[in-house]
């Protein structure tokens, strides 16, 4: 069984990490005090392919296979600071740009995907509201279909990239009898007549990844705009989670890798009572817990790229490997923060900003708690 | 055992046990009366591809193929042009 990524894999890996290094961290720390999302490393990344990756050629792609994709995701996260720029190219790719790829209409696709591909068209998905967030499909927007179109009133909330989106996949009940099968999915533009956006949320961490509120008041949608049959709405979200939790989480494997070197740099230079401070068992053996993690991580987020490469579904193992990167990354960030003591607590490095950022891992693409759920589930319990 | 038996006794042990039903109509709606769920939906997917050797695409789990009994049954049957 051979593991390595090979020649071609390793090579997008490596201009991924040049990219961002050149063109992504200038000016970082002043945009995440300013919660200013980075427009320019937008388009760099736009220019450069990201937006794209997996996307046929005919709408601007670039036709990578998913272990590609992941190798470069990797190879973002390890170099790129900005995590929330990160998260929002995530959020546009695989839960606006791979379902209408999916599950869109030739109108569809070529309406929108030329213009996700290039970065022209910012995107994202609309599915939480206030008292539907685990239990997803408990919602309660409705869309009432009258002649060529749908009406779709309610509210969504914690939307990334709301107060940027050109375009949002609404999900909302058409069919209130039947449940979660009862739900649909409306490519909704932000010029639509009834649709707004509230102000951007103040979060804990991802401070760059623009986050809102979306209100539709008797929102006109055309029946050309909706995704999918009628119905479809929970075989579309389930199929974008399957990609969600196998590939954003890639950008969380590279910033693993990336922490544990510095730590590892740190402890050979910092001396304390006379020898390096990675002599001393309390921290060697935190360093070998990370490096622990990090290789497991890396493990279940490449089964996870292979099965998908392979067509197949991957349900138990996206769910766990969603919630064992995501939980490794806040137990490596807090040790990195640990390692370095005061200097890790400070606000001038990194390790407090890659703390807060790592906890949103623990919630968004479905909690920790709710993925437990989902494999106990699959095991038939 | 035809594709109605093997998909009822997986939706009986897997699925409807769980609820505490003695039976299960094949005409009975199953997104309805919230006897199967959206997770309940992955795990069946999961097993008729495995028991049947075919592929369902994700644009083919709607309520129409979904909603009893009889309608996966045609659906399988459909796919596989086996009764």
């Amino acid at each position: 069984m051979d593991f390595s990524l090979t020649e071609e894999q390793l090579t997008i890996k490596k201009s991924a990490i040049e990219f961002a290094e050149k063109a992504l961290n200038n000016g970082y720390k002043e945009r995440e005090r300013n919660c200013e999302f980075n427009q320019d490393g937008w388009e760099k990344c736009a220019d450069f392919g990201i937006h794209g990756l997996s996307m046929p050629a005919k709408y601007g792609g670039l036709e990578m296979d998913i272990l590609a994709c992941v190798a470069t995701m990797e190879g973002l996260g390890y170099a790129c600071r900005d995590s929330g720029l990160l998260f929002a190219i995530n959020s546009h790719i695989w839960t606006c740009e791979s379902p209408i790829l999916k599950f869109g209409t030739d109108y569809q696709k070529d309406k929108y995907l030329p213009g996700l591909c290039g970065g022209v068209l910012k995107g994202g998905h609309a599915m939480t509201e206030s008292d539907s967030g685990s239990d997803a499909f408990s919602m309660k927007c409705k869309a009432e279909k009258k002649g060529d179109r749908y009406i779709i009133n309610g509210s969504k909330i914690f939307i990334t990239n709301a107060p940027i989106a050109d375009i949002l996949l609404v999900f909302a009940v058409t069919d209130p009898q039947k449940g979660f099968a009862g739900i649909s999915v409306f490519i909704v533009e932000k010029g639509f007549p009834g649709f707004s956006v509230g102000k951007p949320l103040d979060m804990m961490g991802l401070k760059t990844c623009p986050l809102g509120e979306v209100v539709l008041q008797d929102c006109e949608v055309p029946e050309e705009n909706r995704l999918g049959k009628e119905g479809a709405g929970a075989a579309i979200f389930n199929s974008e989670m399957e990609w969600e939790r196998s590939c954003l989480f890639a950008t969380h494997v590279g910033a693993m890798e990336k922490d544990l070197e510095e730590c590892i740099r740190y402890v050979k230079d910092r001396h304390q009572f006379g020898k390096p401070v990675g002599k001393y068992q309390a921290i060697s053996h935190k360093i070998a817990e990370m490096k622990v993690r990090l290789e497991l991580s890396k493990l279940i987020l490449f089964k996870v790229a292979w099965l998908k490469s392979q067509g197949k579904r991957a349900p138990i193992e996206c769910a766990l490997s969603k919630l064992f990167i995501s939980e490794s990354y806040v137990e490596n960030c807090m040790e990195a923060l640990q390692i370095h003591g005061a200097y890790g607590y400070s606000a001038e490095m990194d390790f407090e900003k890659n703390l807060r950022d790592s906890i949103a891992g623990k919630i968004y693409s479905g909690t920790s708690e709710i993925q437990k759920n989902v494999i106990a589930t699959l095991l038939g319990i | 055992m035809s594709i109605s038996e093997k998909l009822e006794k997986f939706m009986f042990t897997e699925i409807v046990a769980k609820l505490g039903k003695k039976s299960l109509n094949p005409e009975e709606d199953l997104l309805e009366q919230g006897i199967i769920d959206s997770l309940g939906i992955v795990k069946l997917v999961s097993f008729i591809e495995e028991a049947f050797n075919l592929t369902i695409d994700d644009d083919e789990i709607l309520p129409e193929n979904f909603q009893s009994l009889n309608s996966i049954s045609r659906l399988v049957e459909q796919k596989t042009g086996y009764k």
